[in-house]
């Protein structure tokens, strides 16, 4: 009797209970990616982009903007232009202009953190010219362009074209000590997305750019990488060569850091990197199977992206952002409270840096 | 005839599985936002020393568990003690014991609905498990045991997401400082400790242990496992995150299981929290068991099951009072500081009562 007593009541509550909170999928837009850019008077455009999957209408994707004072506020300015229950539990991608990251992300930065719909996986990038452009064009040979930033987004990252950039990334750079957030710009090329480089920030706030040609080069720089493919032309080194060109894929890399303190001179950091690839192709008069031309080509390769590394982390020094996080690694080196008396932010530029870049070809195709 | 033991006894591994059961609960998921808080770079290590009083107090309990020669507390007590002083001390336990179940659950429910269901009242998903807590109690202690360790496997795989975020764990985000940048406070260190809790209620389980039980052996393992999965847990928090990061976080557990993605699935953290029920359910389950065992005492006459009942439906009322997260957290914060106490205390008093009773006895014979 009590048992069939509980079961009546389990199945009761199992039939009551889903009518209290219920959500029809149809009616709720996800929102997908958003955008947001300057507006007059200290406001902020936000534009979002939402699939919808209705087999009445030809439509892939419903678009809206607003204008507001936060991005929350705008928010509520464009659900009133829409059937849909807007949820913020599936957006992939954040859009910044380059204008709006110059005068300081934070605000909106903080408004998506605090939101717990929103998932930590979210990607951020910065949009050189206006972002609701961008992401409201269509492409034509693309697909829906929401998923199309999205995944190039995603390949470019693990192919290390670009750093990954998710906010769970960009958030925790911003709080460490020694490390300053980074993330890849898009533009607007005709028919087509593409890259323009890495934006590096201060805090929340975009300082500078760096081009898409180094791009490979910085993620060597900033860390361990496992997949990427770089094209060098050997000859702007070595003048006397003729022409001379070298591309490898499949880049493997370690990088390391060695702090050295010396009295009364600046700080001196040996930033090494090992990095491994195979040649896909070679132009040029050395034979890369025998070991003396192909330990020539190495070493070539070596000097020309030492030399490059150098010039970059002086760029680096000069818009007095640690994008490698360099910091991290002095601060390690240092007891706590020469740390903090040190005024980092002051001390970097002066720092030394050397950066010392080994290549090695692992394999060279099945040519000899 | 083979004499055969009249009543089931507790067995060790579900023993050291329930004591895992109770001290895992609501608060592992704030843990590394307050060892960050509290102790700064490298907090983590901290847990370490947290699971070494826990045991230091399993020792104290062990004490009275030799020296009253496994007889339950209520016999200890009411040998020295007249009934009607114990009654108000025995309501004073129930009370605290009755409300921290209480508080653990209505906390869960607050955290889990601001990431799904935020609109639903709590009370409803409340009167669920309520319901769950009051049908398990009404089962016996045995049954509860055998329950958690089900719901133990149930929960435990959760300990292999931890492997994601290998990719992301960084020895140099460690930071080679031992305990800086933290703001230190007792009350703080308190609510740190408070997550430990749970193993002090083996000392209701006397009555239903024999030699075999190891009793104290398997708190202590149980003690062990919780340690060292807090101290993994906050080491690969401290490792994912900056430190400034973790500090700022609310409920840095939950945020790491939204960072969980499968090539098939994304988001799929609102799953997850529901696996954290199962965990939570026992520490809830335990306490509201001990608030029972209390009221057993006071009132003899009246039949467990309904005394259970009032015990739930209390429990359920009593959560209409507090509305926000922070209003729980504090009731749970001075509630979880009374059970520091008890956890302490309870043990002391027994031993005192226990070397009087040895004194007394010694005279006796003499």
């Amino acid at each position: 009797m009590n048992r069939m007593l509980s079961l009546l009541l389990a199945l009761m509550l199992l039939a009551v209970l889903p009518g209290c909170d219920y959500r029809i999928l149809e009616r709720i837009g996800y929102t997908y990616a958003a955008s947001y850019d300057t507006a007059p008077g200290n406001q902020v455009e936000i534009g979002i982009s939402i699939p919808r999957a209705d087999p009445t209408v030809k439509l892939q994707r419903e678009l809206h903007s607003a204008i507001g004072k936060s991005s929350k506020d705008a928010r509520v300015k464009f659900s009133n232009e829409t059937d849909l229950l807007l949820v913020n539990g599936q957006i992939r991608v954040l859009l910044y202009s380059e204008d709006l990251a110059r005068k300081d992300l934070a605000n909106e930065i903080n408004s998506i953190l605090r939101d717990t719909s929103i998932s930590p996986l979210v990607r951020i990038s910065l949009v050189n010219g206006n972002a609701k452009d961008l992401l409201f064009k269509n492409y034509k040979q693309h697909l829906s362009t929401d998923k199309y930033i999205n995944r190039l987004l995603e390949k470019s990252s693990v192919n290390n074209r670009i750093p990954k950039t998710t906010l769970y990334e960009f958030e925790r750079d911003y709080y460490e000590d020694g490390v300053d957030p980074v993330a890849p710009i898009l533009k607007e090329e005709d028919e087509d997305i593409t890259l323009d480089g890495i934006g590096l920030f201060r805090g929340y706030q975009y300082i500078a750019k760096i081009p898409n040609k180094d791009a490979l080069l910085f993620s060597i720089l900033r860390g361990r990488i496992k997949k990427g493919d770089m094209a060098l032309d050997l000859a702007e080194h070595e003048n006397g060569s003729a022409e001379e060109y070298i591309m490898f894929t499949s880049v493997i890399s370690n990088r390391k850091m060695h702090v050295k303190h010396r009295s009364g001179e600046p700080i001196h950091v040996t930033l090494e990197a090992n990095f491994k690839g195979s040649v896909h192709e070679y132009i040029g008069n050395l034979k890369l199977s025998k070991d003396a031309d192909r330990h020539q080509v190495e070493k070539r390769v070596s000097e020309l992206l030492t030399s490059r590394a150098n010039r970059l982390v002086k760029q680096l020094q000069r818009y007095n952002v640690d994008s490698l996080g360099i910091g991290i690694h002095v601060r390690n080196s240092m007891s706590h409270k020469e740390w903090k008396a040190l005024d980092w932010s002051k001390e970097y530029p002066r720092v030394k840096v050397d950066c010392q870049l080994k290549f090695k070809a692992k394999d060279y195709g099945k040519i000899r | 005839m083979i004499p055969m033991e009249k009543k089931e006894k507790l067995s060790p591994f579900h023993t050291t599985i329930l004591v895992f059961m109770i001290q895992s609960g609501v608060m592992a998921l704030i843990l590394p936002q307050l060892l960050a808080e509290t102790f700064g770079t490298n907090g983590w290590i901290t847990v370490l020393g947290f699971g070494f009083v826990a045991s230091i107090n399993i020792f104290l309990i062990a004490a009275v568990y030799k020296l009253g020669k496994g007889r339950s507390i209520f016999q200890i007590l009411e040998q020295s003690i007249p009934k009607f002083m114990l009654i108000p001390f025995y309501l004073a336990l129930a009370l605290v014991w009755t409300l921290l179940g209480c508080m653990a659950g209505k906390e869960y429910i607050l955290i889990f609905q601001m990431y799904a269901f935020p609109t639903t009242n709590p009370m409803e998903f409340k009167l669920i498990m309520d319901l769950l807590v009051f049908w398990l109690l009404t089962k016996g202690l045995y049954n509860i045991t055998k329950a958690s360790t089900i719901f133990f496997w149930l929960f435990s795989w959760l300990v292999l997401l931890l492997f994601f975020f290998y990719a992301d764990f960084s020895w140099t985000r460690l930071t080679p400082f031992l305990f800086k940048e933290g703001h230190f406070t007792y009350l703080e260190s308190l609510d740190i400790y408070s997550s430990f809790l749970g193993y002090e209620i083996v000392i209701l389980l006397f009555a239903y242990t024999n030699q075999k039980t190891k009793l104290i052996k398997s708190t202590l393992l149980g003690n062990l496992i919780t340690t060292v999965m807090y101290c993994y847990l906050a080491l690969i928090t401290f490792g994912v995150y900056s430190l400034g990061q973790l500090k700022n976080k609310a409920f840095p557990v939950l945020e790491m299981m939204a960072y969980i993605r499968f090539p098939f699935i994304e988001r799929m953290e609102n799953l997850l929290y529901g696996f954290i029920l199962f965990t939570v359910l026992f520490s809830i389950l335990m306490y509201e068991w001990c608030a029972l065992e209390m009221l057993k005492q006071v009132f003899p006459k009246l039949k467990a099951n309904f005394l259970a009942f009032m015990l739930i439906l209390s429990c359920f009322i009593v959560a209409y009072i507090p509305e926000t997260l922070n209003e729980v957290g504090d009731w749970l914060s001075t509630l979880s500081m009374i059970e520091c106490g008890i956890a302490f205390g309870l043990p002391f008093l027994l031993l005192i009562v226990l070397m009087f009773q040895k004194m007394g006895s010694r005279t006796a014979h003499e």
